[in-house]
């Protein structure tokens, strides 16, 4: 972002600022927001109280106290050619934030809004993230979203809880060991459940013997003293290796399968392709007659064609069901599993990160989520959601 | 050509063969072939790759064959004609033809690189303010130089003090400590004070003015003037007169002062015009110049006219007849946009500069340091004794430090510079460090061999003339080993902005969609947005988007290899 296009703008803003009174007034008592919409709106607002504005450090940095003049209002008025000569008489403190953001009108409305929300976490959560992201960033220009994907433990381990990532998405709870470990860094993890997801085991076209598949079958071959060849989970199977290919053990999702389809008692296996990737996972598995493997169901809604899902119940007496956005949202389906996004209460309380969060919690509730290939929040969830933030924000 | 140079060797037919010469004439042949085989083997490989990337980012056969069949008579078939007809009929033809057509594609290329600077990391005012700052410090230094020219080490410090008081001023002191003696921690007294900014530097002073002039004005006396100064030079050397150099610089200024008081009205950006026209026109123009004067080679300019004429006829006729052109990923779109969750809207823009920045970052950081250690090792470093062994050691692990994995320099970057100096998570700056790290040996062994290729007569010589060790240095080994150290640090750097591992650890993100204003915001470099689009879910963007960015990451890439070419070409010819 050029200098000048901030300086531009930034002279229409300072002549609204004129007709503008109000909140930024009371704001420009403080006088070292960080935002710059609000910084500017105490040069026009400051009138005749002499609380001095704080001048702007736009992009290049002439922050010189720019209508800095506490003492009148009129004097923002020649603000307004942008040239940034302080003449005022103020005591402009310049905060200059440095971040020379186009604020559109300078009435502290959510136009202003600059800074940045940073996201970590689940490879299974990243589509939803991304698409919200590249959605915010269509209102708010200024704001600039990072989205990472880094699979929910490694997002929590290395980014979140040491303070560099403001949100981590989660296709599982955060764990006990982890919370911890953001305590001690003085991270606050708040949780948004914003999705759910059709876990999906898969396998190749050709393997025409399985259609139906229970927990207990499930486990016997995601173990740790797995079952090595097909038959011996079940008789009339093929007398085959099964090649395993599934998610790294830094990914929430091999959690979720560990915990609550192998078994708590077990461990998952050691012995499968282990990657971040899911589509080298599908890629494994139409390679080989014999695979299987596990992943979200919007990759297997985008590969439907090149692998086949199984059929999975809980047990023997459950029913056979097919992973479906409908079945997950019916609660039919067991493999059902509910997605996260974790926000740092700190990070919350930037304008910027409330403001995605916002808008992320409102939109997890659209189609837009189903057409990534997830079940959206309920209405009653995201309006959960909503009241959580509002009460960690305090607005 | 094994087999060539070894025929002034053998006897003569009339000598007869003896069995022993058979052989190794037969072994001389397969070797010959085995080494041919490995080379077509590997080019064929590597041309299939690329062949395989470029079909997929162009998707040449989406469009019409219509359409094919149209620019191949009207755009291939007379271009080759041309040229054919240039390089076997007329020799400097050839040569006036491809740089006649080559120079305004680099210069265009290179243009839209400053442009894209322009755009998204200085404003225009602040170059010139920058500009305006060396050239204060550059008086300076020469002032003191005319003044007192026997004071080396004063001058020393004018030449280190003044271009930073020109850009930086003196900044504000502050002060604020308790001195206390280090053991018992008695506090002796409080040192507290601190002062307003002592002098404002020369770009501040400058973007401080009232009224500022136009940008397109500054570009042209920042820019556009003093490269038609250089290029001056080489015409009035051409022309061995002086005038050359006044003509340049009038006629760019014309030139540049017309377009950018017209270029609005076609809806290009005056500033733009400015940039564009003076690394394209500018070079073209003082080229033409020498072909036209020297009347060598004429015919060879044809060749960029058939060329524009064919694509301008080409496309009129596809226009009437209505055949489809070919819709490829690698468009203006995917240039100039961010990425996307839609595969046709994704674009690689602030990837791209992205990794320029991080370029900057590396070149500022490892060239200095690895020629420095370059220069120390091989001219200063003991070479004997004890010291000497330790100094071989510290070489030969500098040579396993290149093939260390780039995922552990990752990880010590993350160490080092996100954790320990907390410089930012994905910041360009950090990732600048973290890859100039993990070039930085390949530059000092690089710049070590151009060293120790420079003869020891010329050292010798320069002793022999009384000079001392610096001055030898500085005046005989430095510019001899130039262009071995650039090509082998430009090399480098193709290397490091190929290198995702590194970004991976030290957090630049999978999707960044604002460009970073400055070396502390944060990133994705174009090898870090390639590899976050081969994970996604829709194959368009494995398969389409992805290869339109390794077409861009090979484009950025050949180009700095060109320049490396050129600048090893120039030095070469010089020295």
């Amino acid at each position: 972002m050029t200098a000048d296009n901030g300086r531009s703008i930034g002279g229409v803003s300072r002549r609204k600022f004129i007709a503008t009174t109000g909140v930024a007034g009371v704001l420009s008592v403080a006088g070292c927001s960080e935002n710059d919409a609000s910084g500017d709106g105490n040069g026009g607002n400051g009138n005749g109280n002499g609380n001095g504005g704080n001048g702007n450090g736009n992009g290049n940095g002439n922050g010189n106290g720019n209508g800095g003049n506490g003492g009148n209002g009129g004097n923002g008025g020649n603000g307004g050619n942008g040239n940034g000569n302080g003449n005022g008489n103020g005591n402009g403190n310049g905060n200059g934030s440095g971040n020379d953001s186009g604020n559109g009108n300078g009435n502290g409305g959510s136009e202003d809004l600059s800074g940045e929300v940073i996201i970590t976490g689940s490879s299974t959560v990243f589509p939803v993230s991304d698409s919200f992201a590249e959605l915010f960033m269509e209102e708010y220009p200024d704001v600039n979203v990072t989205v990472d994907s880094t699979g929910s433990g490694g997002g929590f381990e290395n980014h979140f809880c040491p303070g560099d990532s403001d949100i981590n998405g989660a296709s599982r709870p955060i764990q006990e060991a982890e919370t911890e470990n953001c305590g001690s860094n003085d991270v606050e993890p708040v949780e948004f459940q914003i999705a759910s997801d059709a876990l999906t085991v898969a396998v190749n076209n050709d393997a025409d013997w399985v259609d139906c598949m229970t927990f207990d079958e499930l486990s016997q071959i995601w173990r740790d003293d797995r079952a090595q060849t097909w038959s011996d989970v079940r008789d009339d199977w093929p007398d085959e290796e099964i090649a395993l290919f599934g998610p790294a053990s830094t990914s929430g999702t091999y959690d979720w399968f560990n915990e609550n389809v192998i078994g708590e008692d077990y461990e998952h296996t050691a012995e499968h392709e282990p990657t971040e990737e899911d589509n080298l996972i599908v890629q494994g598995i139409q390679d080989n007659q014999y695979a299987m493997g596990y992943f979200g169901y919007a990759y297997y809604s985008e590969n439907s064609d090149s692998v086949k899902a199984v059929e999975v119940r809980e047990s023997e007496d459950g029913e056979c069901t097919e992973p479906s956005l409908e079945n997950a949202q019916s609660g039919d389906y067991p493999m059902a599993r509910p997605l996260f996004i974790y926000a740092s209460e700190e990070s919350a309380q930037r304008p910027e990160v409330a403001e995605f969060l916002n808008f992320y919690i409102e939109n997890s509730e659209t189609d837009r989520v189903s057409e990534i290939g997830y079940v959206p929040a309920s209405t009653d969830l995201r309006d959960e959601n909503l009241s959580t933030l509002e009460e960690i924000t305090g607005s | 050509m094994a087999g060539g140079t070894a025929e002034p060797a053998e006897p003569p037919e009339s000598a007869g063969m003896t069995g022993t010469e058979e052989v190794s004439r037969l072994r001389g042949t397969l070797f010959e072939a085995v080494t041919l085989g490995a080379t077509v083997f590997g080019l064929l490989m590597v041309g299939v790759l690329l062949l395989y990337v470029v079909n997929d980012a162009v998707r040449p056969l989406s469009a019409d064959p219509g359409w094919h069949l149209v620019f191949f008579l009207t755009l291939v078939v007379p271009s080759l004609s041309v040229a054919a007809y240039c390089y076997t009929r007329e020799g400097p033809a050839g040569e006036v033809a491809y740089a006649t057509f080559g120079l305004p594609v680099v210069g265009l290329l290179v243009g839209a690189g400053i442009v894209v600077v322009f755009l998204e990391v200085v404003s225009v005012a602040d170059w010139f303010g920058l500009a305006l700052a060396l050239v204060a410090a550059a008086g300076a230094i020469e002032l003191h130089r005319r003044l007192r020219p026997y004071a080396a080490l004063e001058r020393l410090a004018v030449l280190i003090v003044a271009p930073l008081v020109a850009i930086f001023g003196v900044p504000a002191l502050s002060v604020d400590r308790t001195l206390a003696t280090p053991l018992t921690g008695t506090e002796l007294f409080t040192l507290s004070f601190s002062t307003p900014k002592l002098l404002p530097g020369v770009p501040e002073l400058f973007t401080s003015l009232p009224v500022l002039p136009l940008d397109w004005l500054l570009l042209v006396v920042s820019l556009t003037l003093p490269v038609a100064f250089a290029f001056g030079r080489i015409v009035s050397r051409r022309r061995e007169d002086d005038r050359g150099r006044l003509e340049t610089v009038a006629a760019a200024g014309a030139v540049a002062l017309v377009g950018a008081l017209v270029a609005p009205t076609v809806g290009i950006d005056a500033a733009h015009w400015v940039v564009l026209a003076t690394t394209t026109l500018l070079p073209l123009g003082v080229y033409l110049e020498g072909v036209v004067r020297e009347r060598a080679g004429l015919a060879g300019l044809w060749f960029p006219v058939v060329v524009v004429a064919g694509t301008l006829v080409g496309a009129l006729v596809v226009e009437t007849v209505g055949f489809a052109g070919p819709d490829p990923w690698l468009d203006w779109g995917f240039l100039t946009s961010a990425t996307s969750r839609s595969p046709a809207d994704a674009g690689i823009y602030p990837a791209l500069v992205g990794s320029i920045l991080m370029l900057v970052v590396i070149v500022v950081s490892a060239f200095p340091v690895g020629v420095g250690a370059a220069i120390y090792l091989e001219e200063y470093a003991p070479n004997s004794g004890p010291l000497g062994t330790f100094v071989t050691l510290v070489e030969i692990n500098i040579g396993n430090l290149a093939g260390v994995p780039s995922v552990v320099y990752g990880l010590l970057g993350l160490a080092i510079f996100v954790r320990t100096f907390d410089l930012g998570n994905g910041t360009v700056i950090v990732g600048g460090f973290t890859v100039g790290l993990l070039i930085l040996p390949i530059v000092i062994i690089s710049a070590q061999e151009a060293i120790r290729a420079v003869p020891d007569s010329l050292r010798q010589a320069s002793y022999g003339m009384g000079a001392t060790q610096w001055q030898t240095i500085r005046n005989v080994v430095l510019p001899r080993a130039l262009p071995g150290t650039l090509t082998g640090t430009i090399l480098a750097l193709g290397r490091a902005i190929g290198e995702t591992a590194p970004l991976l650890m030290i957090g630049a993100a999978a999707s960044v969609r604002t460009p970073p204003n400055g070396f502390f915001s944060r990133f994705s470099a174009m090898p870090r947005q390639i590899y976050s689009w081969s994970s996604e879910i829709q194959p368009e963007f494995r398969y389409g988007v992805l290869a339109a960015g390794v077409v861009t990451l090979l484009v950025v890439l050949l180009m700095m290899n060109g320049t490396a070419i050129l600048i090893r070409n120039k030095y070469q010819r010089e020295s």
